[in-house]
């Protein structure tokens, strides 16, 4: 098979300098999503049924929809109506020259955050309730007993699901380049387009793809063993 | 801005409704070899053998790492190459839904797997043995005994790999596959990009029905197929 | 009838088995006591093959074969000739208690539907169970599933059934109804062998005793002499430490 070798080599170079770009938007992502997950999951934990019904409507629709579906509502709506509201207060702003990587975080964020939630929500299920009382009775508002005590703990059990959610979304962030992000995807396309090399560009972009998740799932490994140590000295 | 007009959802539904007989085929091809498949991987991983084991595992791992559209890339530009280089078979003209088949069919193996042999292991190594015991061979063991309650334990998430995979099979409009979502592209062209959102609610809606018939389906399965877990 | 000669097995670097022989004839009712680890539940297993033994050789009337090597075949046959109880029962959860007996025959032997049924009947009626056909495992008590377990064996009219440990994960007020069982097969001339920490019902049932520790057998010969004047200091040790003094029907 004729493999253009040069050109394979010259592209992965270029692929790899865009995994920041990946690991951005994964990392962005994951850092509003996760707060916001945790308020959802505890949210629901409460009484409030139309708060409940909200959320869960919510989460139904990001598990129920393709993540394609959610980028292409979000990147054909939310420019133009950012762009009335602005106009509405009269600011002088282009919406339209923003950084699209502004969009894909809000996609991804949304989208995570809905996962994130199922996630926590059963995580935190699954501490004993004796926790949340013992933290009340020693003088902890209810705030106060999920942040320090609840959640630390939900964590550590969420760890697995959500180096799954991780991996799920790095591969999701492939999708960045309808948003004309330019992620990994994005630039083994443009590559491949001047020479018609599709095969090599994106062999390039895969192998990329699985040393990018591999590294992932080996430092979530490490997280695992070295944050659960408490669960271990429980255990002896 | 251009207003939002919601009778649109309903108007644009007859329209993409012809094109969901794509999306299922698509979805229903690729259950069907994609769980043959699985099913050999499965048997690969659960085997003594170390070196099936071992590929087994290596694909499973990969094709995981793997994002859906770029598998999709490589197969589309890339097997018709590989065919015609190493079988001297052109499958250039063959239509876009067989690409998206093969590809969705990798995909959709390696996450089956995992759900088949993880139900095979978490049967009793106990019901086995006393099959065999009485005198049934290993493969009448397997098939009357084993499989029947690996299966009940794997229809969750097969349930759930199924979803997925119609979630990821969305992507076949990429490479111009006119499927519910290519058909609902290819309106909002024809508006000039007018009622995009209206047409992605309808899209939206659509897929919500569809993972919500496939969740409901499997519970009634699993249902079905509980009988035998009843207490006294 | 049965004979297996020298049998040896080892776990890792562990060695269970260290040249063991046992000789089982028709109507026999051979039980094997021993200390945990003494092997006597592989040995047990390695008669039809559920552990594949590293050395030894077996002579099933006309069968003659080698413990190690036997082929798939080979085996088929000595499970075809012999029947085995577990000490979980190991009854098939998908499958009604009629279901679980005629299994052996109707897909293991290829006997026609309704012959199973009549003679799964018969079998769950000898266990006192008849009218428990349609239930499922799920529905049953400890002691009840371990019964199906013996009409389940019984079913298929083996040449010897092979007891693993059959009341250890019974509540002491089940084994009773089970035992009773095995009695009364034994009482029928059923040839059997049986692992079990039961003594007195050992002492009562057995028509050779075989004492089992690290592997070896220590001491064997009929229930009297084991019991009531066993040579080896180290099964009256086992004797000691299980059993009060008392006396047993012999």
């Amino acid at each position: 098979m004729d493999i253009n070798y040069q050109f394979l080599l010259k592209t992965f170079y270029l692929v790899l300098a865009a995994v920041p770009m990946t690991l951005n938007i994964t990392v962005v992502s994951l850092l509003i999503a996760t707060p916001l997950a945790f308020y959802l999951a505890v949210v629901r934990l409460r009484p409030g049924k139309y708060l409940r019904r909200l959320i869960s409507a919510y989460v139904t629709f990001v598990r129920g929809t393709p993540i394609v579906l959610q980028i292409l509502m979000i990147y054909s709506v939310l420019p133009s109506f950012l762009n009335s509201i602005c106009k509405g207060f009269g600011w002088e702003i282009n919406v339209f020259d923003w950084n699209p990587i502004l969009y894909a975080y809000i996609v991804f964020s949304l989208n995570t955050a809905a996962l994130l939630c199922e996630v926590f929500r059963s995580a935190l299920g699954s501490i004993d309730k004796g926790q949340l009382e013992a933290s009340l009775c020693a003088g902890l508002t209810s705030w106060q007993a999920y942040r320090h005590i609840l959640i630390p703990q939900a964590l550590v059990v969420a760890l697995p699901n959500i180096c799954n959610i991780t991996v799920n979304l790095i591969k999701g962030t492939s999708l960045a380049f309808l948003m004309t992000v330019k992620d990994m995807t994005a630039v083994a396309k443009v590559a491949a387009s001047y020479g018609y090399n599709y095969i090599e560009a994106y062999m390039d972009v895969f192998v990329a793809y699985v040393i990018v998740c591999s590294a992932v799932q080996f430092f979530f490994n490490f997280a695992e063993n070295h944050i659960g140590k408490f669960r271990l000295i429980k255990q002896k | 801005m251009r207003p939002f007009n919601p009778q649109f959802i309903l108007d644009v539904l007859p329209n993409l409704l012809p094109f969901l007989w794509v999306t299922l085929a698509v979805v229903a091809g690729t259950i069907f070899f994609g769980s043959l498949l699985g099913f050999l991987l499965a048997w690969a991983k659960a085997s003594g053998q170390p070196r099936w084991r071992s590929l087994a595992n290596a694909y499973t791992y990969t094709i995981r790492c793997t994002p859906p559209i770029v598998l999709l890339f490589i197969i589309f530009y890339g097997l018709p190459k590989f065919c015609l280089e190493v079988f001297a078979v052109n499958i250039n003209s063959y239509d876009k839904i067989f690409f998206v088949i093969v590809t969705f069919t990798l995909l959709f193996a390696a996450s089956v797997s995992e759900v088949m042999r993880s139900a095979y292991e978490a049967i009793d190594r106990g019901q086995y043995e006393a099959a065999v015991s009485i005198g049934l061979t290993p493969w009448q063991a397997f098939y009357h005994i084993v499989m029947p309650q690996a299966t009940v334990v794997a229809l969750p998430n097969f349930g759930n790999s199924v979803i997925n995979l119609m979630k990821e099979g969305s992507l076949a409009y990429t490479i111009g596959l006119v499927d519910l979502i290519g058909q609902g592209q290819l309106i909002i062209a024809q508006h000039y990009g007018a009622f995009a959102l209206e047409t992605y609610l309808a899209l939206a809606f659509m897929y919500l029905l569809l993972t919500l018939g496939v969740e409901q389906s499997f519970l009634r399965l699993e249902h079905a197929f509980s009988q035998h877990k009843k207490a006294a | 009838m049965l004979k297996i000669t020298n049998i040896h097995k080892k776990y890792h670097e562990n060695e269970v088995l260290k040249g063991v022989s046992v000789t089982v004839d028709k109507g026999d009712v051979v039980v094997i006591l021993g200390p945990s680890g003494s092997g006597k539940t592989t040995l047990l297993r390695c008669l039809n093959f559920l552990d594949r033994a590293d050395q030894g050789e077996m002579e099933f009337d006309e069968y003659h074969l080698q413990l190690a090597g036997a082929s798939a075949s080979e085996v088929r046959k000595i499970r075809q000739k012999t029947a085995f109880v577990f000490q979980n029962y190991n009854l098939f959860h998908n499958k009604t208690v009629l279901e679980n007996v005629t299994t052996g025959l109707t897909i293991g032997r290829g006997v026609e539907k309704q012959q199973a049924i009549e003679i799964g009947r018969k079998a769950l009626a000898k266990v006192g169970l008849a009218d428990r056909e349609a239930y499922y495992p799920s529905q049953l008590s400890g002691g009840q599933q371990q019964r199906v377990g013996i009409a389940r064996a019984i079913a298929v009219q083996p040449d010897v059934i092979l007891f693993d440990e059959p009341t250890s994960a019974l509540d002491p007020e089940l084994i009773g109804e089970v035992l009773a069982i095995i009695k009364q097969l034994a009482m029928e001339g059923t040839t059997m062998v049986i692992v079990t920490h039961e003594m007195r019902f050992a002492a009562d049932v057995a028509s050779h005793v075989i004492f089992m520790a690290d592997g070896n057998i220590v001491e064997e010969g009929p229930p009297e002499e084991i019991f009531l004047r066993p040579k080896e200091e180290r099964t009256r040790s086992f004797l000691r430490r299980i059993l009060p003094p008392m006396e047993y029907n012999i």
